[in-house]
């Protein structure tokens, strides 16, 4: 008895060495390549599948690395990049990072390049089209982790109850569609400009319209493209065509609305074809291109990224070594699959290729506008978005545009 | 010799030094408070008011010495004035209604009546759970589509149909104000209850002798003794009104713009949304300000310390 209590004592003793040596103040053993390095990772919850999908990474990684550790934090969209923000002001940084934008980190040099935290072999994997998002003044600072694209979602009863025979394809038919539904007493479109992704829905009408939000030396926001497109989201909202109050109207509640079949067309994502599935499995819908002014394609695409603050440089190899492993097939493919989103490296393409759900989605990808994630000033661009878009409702499109320009432009 | 004669600085130099020696006696027992205090309060506060007067980019890091600059900045916001009347709002109206009710529910609760233990302990209840709970309650129950109060309001013919409380200014402002008042009662209701039972039961009667109605009573006798607890009750209420974010960060948090914001919730969106630490932390500092400022001229003019 007694000396299983010694026993345990000392295994305490001996974690609690572990633990305090392997933590960001033991600089001392890190240094060394045989002592322990714990790399600190920040990612954000994509969905409730994202804790265990990272953690079923880092263990395989763990066992395949001796003397590194992970250390994951997963923080919600909405925290994320103030809980960095406060990391970094720290000296905290975590060494990687996934996250929207970059350039801002970029260009106050407090990022690895790629080349130096992943190998030439993961760095020749990505798809061009991605990989030159993720350059700022000419270096790749970032890893494409996964791109989404944005399609029409309709409910098939609705249209047919309302007599519409075909998803719309211009802004008028989408119109016209919305007003037959809505002349059955449920709202024909769901347009959520509240804080949640107002960016996102603007973006979608403004690409519609051959408009977007600039590149990454400029951020055009108060443009006549972009007014228009504006000024038609508008025309739906006093047509009475929308939910009620769009304005304050968060995307993620606004869908779970339109799964219990009360809104006729909303916008939304590859995961909601999984969500339907599990919440409301006999929901009658369709998934059809995003209408534009025009009718030429055009749609919102997203690309999230990892990339690796540069802290302490002994731990430049740890951090190599897990990007190596983690864009492997085997992890990448199951990562992305089970996330519902799309790859962005060549042999994720091939593998997820015969992926129906995904193949609408795959098809828009090359007709998508992203966001100028490159431009420093893309952060405050989106937050002013996220807290000014929503006043559409009850203001002039064009003084909406003009005070989120003028956010952009103080920023740059 | 003079062993008897002490000259009397010597007699003060032992005084000090016996108190610097107790002080050492005593470090053991307020060291934790000292570094507690230093921890949670100073510290933070300090580097709150430090971290206005820089300049922070974006992505966190300490640029530069700015001065006052972010506090001109943040005076000229456009956004203020009506950022500020909100606040004037929030704060007055949900002290207020909280106090009377309160008085109200107390005056209930001192007397006797069966079942008053089960009564009292019921009135804690909102202040046990925790307030974001008791407001995302409120919150959903008041969601146009499936807010469960909405449908009682359409079921029983006030409302035609769902109205979103929550995505209005004026309506989610003052769901807040309800919300606010709810969780504040059970503390007031509680320190005025205290006051109320240390009333003597001999003043009562001396003012049931001299012929007082209950209502000369409860003005003139009862209300001048419950003194000190309202001064407590509603200095307390006050700070925390003021200060508080979840409440209103639900309740109000989906509305674009700021028509809706208090100072609270103001600070919250330009960290989160426009990430500026330093200009949030200049708006803190203002809060702050404000606070102090509320306090002292409360303390001057209701002298809640004097005793009468």
């Amino acid at each position: 008895m007694k000396s299983t209590t010694r026993t345990t004592m000392m295994a305490m003793a001996a974690i609690g060495t572990l633990a305090v040596s392997s933590c960001g103040f033991g600089g001392d053993t890190s240094a060394g390549s045989e002592g322990d390095t714990t790399i600190d990772m920040l990612v954000p919850s994509y969905s409730d599948d994202t804790r265990a999908l990272w953690e079923g990474v880092i263990e395989d990684f763990e066992a395949a690395n001796e003397g590194v550790t992970v250390d994951l934090q997963i923080e919600s969209w909405e925290n994320l990049e103030s809980v960095l923000q406060t990391k970094i002001q720290a000296g905290e940084a975590p060494e990687i990072y996934n996250g929207g934008a970059f350039s801002a980190f970029a260009s106050e040099g407090l990022l690895y390049p790629a080349e130096d935290v992943a190998s030439a072999d993961t760095l020749d994997d990505f798809q061009e089209s991605f990989a030159v998002n993720e350059s700022f003044e000419g270096t790749q600072y970032a890893l494409p982790l996964l791109a989404s694209a944005r399609a029409l979602f309709y409910n098939q009863d609705l249209f047919d109850a309302a007599g519409v025979e075909a998803p719309p394809t211009t802004w008028e038919e989408m119109h016209d569609a919305a007003e037959k539904i809505t002349a059955t007493g449920t709202p024909g479109y769901g347009m959520p400009l509240g804080s949640e992704e107002a960016q996102g829905e603007a973006l979608i009408w403004f690409a519609g319209n051959g408009g977007g939000f600039g590149d990454e030396s400029t951020i055009t926001v108060d443009t006549p493209e972009n007014l228009e497109a504006a000024e038609f989201m508008k025309q739906m909202i006093t047509d009475g065509l929308t939910q009620p109050d769009p304005g304050a109207t968060q995307r993620t509640p606004m869908l779970n609305v339109f799964l219990q079949g009360r809104i006729g067309m909303v916008y939304a994502l590859p995961q909601t074809v999984g969500q339907i599935e599990e919440a409301n499995p006999d929901l009658n819908y369709g998934i059809a291109n995003v209408p534009t002014n025009t009718g030429e394609p055009a749609t919102l695409g997203v690309a999230d990224r990892l990339m690796a603050f540069r802290n302490d440089e002994s731990k430049q190899e740890a951090i190599t070594s897990f990007m190596d492993f983690f864009f492997a097939d085997d992890q990448y493919v199951d990562w992305v699959q089970t996330e519902g989103f799309l790859p962005t490296t060549k042999s994720g393409a091939e593998a997820m290729a015969s992926d129906e759900t995904l193949q609408p989605f795959l098809e828009m990808l090359p007709a998508a506008e992203f966001y100028p994630t490159s431009n420093p000033a893309w952060n405050a661009t989106d937050g002013a978005f996220k807290s000014l878009m929503g006043l559409l409702e009850t203001q002039d499109p064009a003084s909406v545009l003009e005070q989120i320009q003028a956010r952009a432009d103080a920023a740059s | 010799m003079s062993t008897f004669e002490q000259p009397p600085i010597t007699r003060i130099r032992r005084a000090r030094v016996r108190n610097r020696e107790s002080f050492v006696a005593a470090l053991p027992w307020i060291g934790p408070v000292l570094i507690l205090i230093f921890g949670v309060v100073v510290f933070p506060a300090a580097y709150m008011i430090y971290n206005s007067t820089r300049r922070i980019s974006q992505a966190g890091t300490n640029i530069e010495g700015v001065g006052f600059a972010n506090f001109s900045r943040v005076l000229a916001d456009p956004n203020l004035p009506r950022i500020l009347l909100n606040t004037v709002v929030w704060v007055t109206v949900v002290v207020t209604l909280t106090v009377i009710l309160s008085l109200a529910l107390a005056s209930f609760l001192n007397k006797p009546f069966p079942g008053r233990t089960l009564v009292r302990m019921a009135v804690v209840v909102p202040w046990a759970a925790s307030v974001v709970m008791t407001t995302t309650v409120f919150y959903y129950g008041l969601d146009r589509d499936y807010g469960i109060m909405n449908t009682f309001l359409v079921d029983i013919g006030i409302l035609d149909s769902p109205y979103g409380f929550t995505k209005n200014v004026t309506a989610a402002l003052g769901a807040a104000i309800v919300v606010g008042i709810f969780v504040s009662i059970p503390f007031t209701t509680y320190t005025l209850l205290a006051g109320l039972q240390a009333v003597p039961a001999d003043i009562l009667e001396a003012a049931k002798m001299d012929g007082a109605g209950r209502v000369r009573t409860y003005f003139l006798v009862i209300l001048p003794q419950l003194r000190s607890a309202l001064a407590v009750a509603v200095l307390i209420n006050v700070i925390n009104v003021f200060n508080n974010l979840p409440i209103l960060r639900i309740m109000t948090g989906s509305i674009p713009g700021y028509d809706a914001d208090t100072l609270m919730t103001y600070i919250f969106k330009v960290l989160q949304f426009d990430r500026r630490l330093d200009l949030a932390s200049a708006l803190s500092v203002l809060n702050f300000a404000i606070v102090i400022v509320i306090v002292a001229a409360y303390v001057k003019i209701v002298k809640p310390m004097k005793e009468d």
